[in-house]
């Protein structure tokens, strides 16, 4: 990989008292797609403004194009930003507010007109031009937010949660919108969200956040396939993996986890994985087989289904405890049916009981 | 309106009765509309009633009870419009008008952006003692106003006006834009920041039009506070040309030997009228939901 385009150097931040990051490191190469996802509160939207130039620097370091931005203003740092409530201005038609940022940096006018023509070629604007942010509809305004960013023609873009104010249909198409938008531009983003889906189907690369910290970045697939912590095991993915606390122990001379009511969970035997260790024991819902034959596995009872058309959620209890599968299939089961489900022992997650850290 | 409603609540009238038919139906009505129908009439009447006087002839008052001019004469606005420096006291008034709400209204910008904008040391303080010369009663600062602008020579001078009447507008102009300011949400700023806008383009370009209705405001109750403002022109200016319309109206009252109340009341009605125009003109551009649509 070349140098990166964007890093972050052990960046911190505090508001008075509370730290909101507590040393923050990361590297975005050129052209990348990542998403920055946690829950409410983790910093990604402070380390967001941070590199936008909305937030002071007082430690660490932000490269971006090989510049230290840490002293640059806002305006001259070659980025766009998005807002999760489009903030348009209000007075201003959409011609107005697209040619704003060029007319603060004195664009020739012929320039600015190019400029204007292309965004809203793109995003399809002619229309709307002359009309006012409250003319037009929420998924209008979104474009708009996003043809503003675009006449800039940024270094990076940056999306602060720009789908959480649209109802869910539009969120799926502006989610393809923006993701068509990165792929014509290639232009480097980083775009937060709390919306996991949102981080799994459009990023690069998502970086998963929680309480100031990194808690791991990577491939999406890679995050979902390996998750490095508990906390990503219990964020990535819906419906949520399945996660038991419980005791290493041999059942029957295969490895398994004891999570109590006498319920052992079989898994492939690991490096570093010893007798008596407190873990957390995870299995996505995909990989409990379910089967209406009882002899074929653990046996639960249906406590809930939700028939999501091309696949089926089911809720079980098993000894008392709750699981999460999903079937392809068409089921034929209904709450307090009786049937087997099988954990495949080999795609089953080890967390380490107290440190989170997967084993 | 009571039509639908009353067909609405019939299924639920057998079993509570009148009284919640009778505070249902005619309540809300009431409970809004007495009220509002009093405080027109409060404030309409002493007006209805100088346009009405004004209207008379000179003796009618003392002769007739009636409301209504016998025969209506616009006689007695001849008489204002032909007196001696009428043209004077309402330049005056004017003038002290358009001074007194412009140099406020920018210093008050500022200041409420200020308020408004950025965290400091003893912001809520100072945004409190800015409300004090309004505490203060105006009475009581009339001695000692007198006995300083004396001592700078500016008694009897525009300046004098200019700067007690704009030091006493800027409090009330300062707290209304800071409320406005500080409604425009943060991010519209932000964008802008980004955008390329230093402090003076955001407040000029995005801030003060999207808070627009506020200047609007805040500028009609400085041209109200100045045209109508009597105690400090009284007690700062003593000769008859720097007089405004307020000051003229009040001495007017002790000028005449007998007192010639459609006289009085077309120069009270020839006061008002201005203000209400303003009022009137800037009414309808104050359009408060502008902002909506720039956020969510």
């Amino acid at each position: 990989m070349d140098a990166p385009f964007v890093a972050l150097q052990d960046l911190r931040k505090s508001f008075g008292t509370t730290d909101v990051l507590h040393g923050i490191n990361l590297e975005i190469p050129q052209h990348a797609f990542v998403v920055l996802v946690g829950p409410s509160g983790c910093g990604k939207s402070t380390l967001l403004r941070m590199i936008a130039g909305l937030e002071k620097i007082k430690h660490g370091r932000i490269v971006i194009d090989g510049e230290i931005v840490n002293r640059v203003h806002a305006k001259n740092r070659g980025i766009a930003m998005v807002f999760q409530n489009y903030a348009l201005y209000p007075h201003m038609s959409v011609r107005e507010n697209l040619a704003f940022s060029l007319e603060m940096l004195k664009t020739e006018t012929s320039e600015v007109e190019r400029r204007i023509k292309t965004a809203a070629d793109i995003l399809q604007l002619e229309q709307l031009l002359d009309r006012l942010p409250a003319q037009l509809s929420g998924g209008q305004r979104q474009r708009v937010a996003m043809g503003r960013a675009l006449v800039r023609e940024p270094k990076l873009f940056l999306f602060d949660e720009p789908l959480s104010n649209l109802d869910a249909k539009l969120r799926v198409e502006m989610r393809a919108e923006i993701r068509a938008l990165h792929q014509r531009l290639e232009s480097t983003t980083i775009y937060v969200t709390h919306d996991q889906v949102e981080a799994m189907t459009m990023s690069d690369i998502v970086v998963v956040m929680n309480a100031g910290r990194i808690e791991q970045s990577g491939p999406p697939l890679e995050l979902y396939d390996r998750p490095a912590t508990e906390f990503v095991a219990a964020f990535m993915g819906s419906p949520a993996m399945n996660l038991l606390r419980g005791r290493v122990v041999r059942a029957d001379g295969a490895p398994a986890v004891d999570v109590g009511e006498g319920l052992f969970l079989p898994f492939d035997d690991r490096a570093g994985v010893r007798e008596g260790m407190e873990v957390v024991y995870g299995l996505r819902p995909e990989h409990l087989a379910i089967s209406p034959d009882p002899a074929s596995g653990l046996i639960g009872e249906v406590a809930l289904v939700e028939p999501a058309g091309w696949e089926t959620h089911l809720h079980a209890d098993i000894h008392g405890r709750r699981f999460r599968a999903i079937s392809t299939e068409r089921l034929d089961v209904t709450p307090g049916s009786r049937i087997a489900l099988a954990p495949d022992p080999t795609r089953v997650h080890l967390f380490d009981g107290s440190s989170g850290a997967r084993l | 309106m009571t039509g639908p409603s009353s067909k609405k609540s019939g299924a639920g009238r057998s079993r509570t009765g009148p009284v919640r038919d009778w505070s249902g139906r005619f309540g809300r009505a009431a409970l809004i509309g007495i009220p509002l129908a009093v405080l027109v009439v409060w404030t309409l009447t002493p007006i209805v009633w100088a346009v009405l006087a004004s209207l008379k002839e000179p003796l009618e008052i003392y002769e007739s009870n009636a409301l209504l001019p016998a025969n209506p004469t616009l006689a007695a606005y001849r008489k204002v419009l032909a007196m001696d420096g009428f043209g004077r006291w309402l330049f005056n008034s004017a003038l002290v008008t358009v001074v007194a709400t412009f140099v406020p209204l920018t210093i008050s910008v500022l200041a409420a952006y200020g308020f408004a904008r950025y965290a400091f040391r003893f912001r809520h303080v100072l945004l409190l003692l800015y409300l004090v010369p309004r505490i203060i009663p105006r009475v009581s600062l009339i001695v000692p106003l007198n006995s300083l602008m004396s001592d700078l020579g500016l008694i009897n001078t525009y300046w004098v006006l200019f700067i007690t009447y704009s030091a006493s507008a800027i409090p009330l102009a300062t707290w209304i834009l800071v409320g406005f300011f500080a409604s425009v949400p943060k991010e519209i700023e932000e964008a802008a920041t980004i955008d390329g806008a230093n402090m003076w383009n955001r407040l000029r370009r995005v801030m003060i039009p999207i808070a627009w209705p506020g200047v609007v405001t805040a500028g009609v109750l400085c041209v109200r506070e100045a045209w109508n403002e009597f105690a400090f022109v009284l007690a700062l200016v003593n000769e008859s040309t720097m007089r405004t319309l307020p000051y003229q109206l009040y001495v007017l009252k002790d000028a005449m030997g007998v007192q010639d109340y459609a006289v009085y009341n077309a120069f009270t009605v020839l006061t008002i009228l201005p203000l209400l125009l303003v009022y009137l003109l800037l009414e309808r551009r104050v359009v408060d939901s502008i902002v909506s649509g720039s956020v969510k």
